[in-house]
């Protein structure tokens, strides 16, 4: 694990060297590219509350959708007529890009933070909704016919059965759609926003100020990492079955 | 001297003396226009271990199926003339939860049937019991994917067991394990059905091995190629444990071979 980890890092390190140097060797303007010593100097407490904004904002859209796209999920596996009826509207959501819809939700919602927690939400939804119908179909007919020797209500094969078996749907979902989370928190920004790293990005790449616009990309990068990596930390404690294979 | 003539009686005799568990009755199953089963009659009696053996997809599978009420038939009856007769399905995978422990995999009919997700201490005793009985005692704690494929099959005849059966159906039950697992276990189904540990009295078997249904049953039911067809009803009045090797089974192995290739 440790040697598997060094090996990125020395690159890693490498590359920042390499960045540094040529920065300074060549003189490149700051405004073109500045070197990571600027990068760094602009790591401040505003930096550090606009992520928190956009980390929220993108968390809270993306637990949102997740709870509405699994009940939506269940009533769609429940009642087929629903799927029916409501999958082709869910198609048409997800097919619009998020880009278009953005300006309409600042003009609903305002520029604070609803605007870009349903702009994450629109975005999370259509993957999970996806995957929790597929998982909570995938038990195979083997399983549900054994539940149904046993006698089990529609309540007991779904909560016994169904549910633990979705749960690996269910968290590559999660995975996909926590870091398009982050994109709806900072396109809702984009267009109509006070703070935040997509205010931060807007208004640094406005006056030049490219080192600024460089730690907020940055901190943008890291947020949809971290949201990835909490939720991968979970799948692998809760899951720990998949590895072994469903029979 | 009596006595012993009275015991060999009952020896000889005993199944044809015991009442009927199960009795199918003209039964028909089809699927549209398919016909997978026509016209099926036959008895199975307390005590008795009788196989089914048909070649695949003859349609063997859905006549189990029709028994534990899987599969509704298109006509005929299935009936259970005696009172509370309980029955317990046995599949060819061992259907675990992987995410269950070997433990609450068996308690899963107990469950079920309470309702909810706790389980008594008497269901658990139970349950324990019953992994004692399949020689997996010490394995309670123990994930299905840490278990041979063996060792899975027998969690699920404890599984099978937990629900008290008088009679228990099994669908090709050791078919998807190696030969030398497979024998064990069949064998360890023969003690089990003998003990007095359990209700468990009756064993009907889904099988496409010869030798399998002649060491393992009292009567053997040939089926026919889809429609499944009772082509003939064999009994085995051979003595136990007997081997595939042994004479006597070797005749009627060679007997039901013989009908099997000219029936194709």
């Amino acid at each position: 694990m440790m040697s598997r980890a060094v090996a990125p890092l020395v690159f890693g390190v490498l590359l920042l060297v390499a960045w540094q140097v040529l920065v300074t060797l060549f003189q490149i303007p700051e405004y073109l590219l500045p070197a990571p010593t600027a990068i760094a100097a602009t790591v401040d407490r505003a930096l550090a509350v606009s992520f928190a904004v956009t980390f929220i904002e993108a968390l809270g859209g993306f637990l949102i959708a997740s709870a509405l796209a699994f009940a939506i999920a269940t009533l769609f596996v429940r009642f087929q007529t629903l799927e029916d009826g409501l999958f082709p509207i869910a198609i048409a959501i997800k097919t619009t890009p998020i880009v278009a819809i953005a300006p309409l939700l600042v003009i609903w919602l305002g520029t604070g933070w609803w605007s870009k927690i349903v702009a994450a939400i629109l975005i999370c939804f259509f993957p999970v909704l996806v995957n929790t119908v597929k998982g909570l179909k995938a038990a195979d007919l083997e399983y549900r016919e054994l539940f149904e020797t046993l006698g089990a209500s529609h309540a007991q094969e779904f909560r016994k059965l169904r549910v633990p078996y979705c749960l690996p749907y269910l968290f590559s979902a999660l995975k996909i759609s926590s870091s398009l989370a982050v994109i709806g928190a900072i396109v809702g920004e984009f267009v109509g926003a006070t703070q935040g790293l997509g205010y931060l990005i807007i208004i640094s790449s406005a006056h030049l100020e490219t080192a600024t616009l460089f730690s907020a990309i940055i901190a943008a990068a890291f947020a949809g990492i971290a949201m990835f990596y909490a939720i991968s930390f979970a799948e692998r404690r809760l899951i720990f079955w998949s590895s072994g294979e469903m029979e | 001297m009596n006595a012993f003539v009275l015991t060999d009686r009952l020896k000889a005799a005993p199944l044809a003396l015991s009442k009927p568990i199960l009795s199918i009755e003209d039964l028909n199953v089809r699927f549209g226009s398919v016909v997978a089963i026509e016209s099926v009659s036959l008895t199975v009696r307390r005590g008795e271990f009788v196989s089914l053996l048909g070649p695949s997809g003859c349609g063997k599978s859905t006549l189990l199926k029709a028994i534990a009420r899987l599969v509704e038939p298109t006509s005929g009856r299935i009936a259970r003339p005696q009172q509370d007769v309980r029955t317990s399905v046995m599949f060819q995978k061992p259907l675990l939860l992987p995410w269950r422990t070997t433990l609450d995999n068996v308690l899963l009919p107990v469950e079920i049937q309470r309702g909810g997700n706790t389980v008594d201490a008497v269901g658990r005793r139970n349950a324990l019991r019953m992994l004692d009985l399949v020689r997996l005692t010490g394995f309670a704690e123990a994930y299905p994917h840490q278990l041979s494929g063996g060792m899975q099959q027998r969690v699920a005849v404890a599984r099978a067991l937990m629900c008290d059966p008088d009679v228990l159906l099994l669908d090709e039950p050791f078919g998807a394990l190696d030969e030398l697992t497979r024998d064990v276990l069949n064998e360890e189904m023969l003690r089990i059905w003998q003990s007095k540990e359990t209700r468990l009295s009756t064993v009907l078997m889904v099988t496409h091995s010869i030798p399998e249904a002649v060491t393992m049953s009292d009567r053997v039911i040939v089926l026919s190629a889809r429609p499944a067809l009772v082509v003939e009803d064999v009994p085995v009045a051979c003595g136990r444990p007997r081997a595939p090797e042994d004479a006597d089974a070797g005749a009627i192995i060679r007997h039901i071979r013989a009908m099997v290739r000219s029936g194709q």
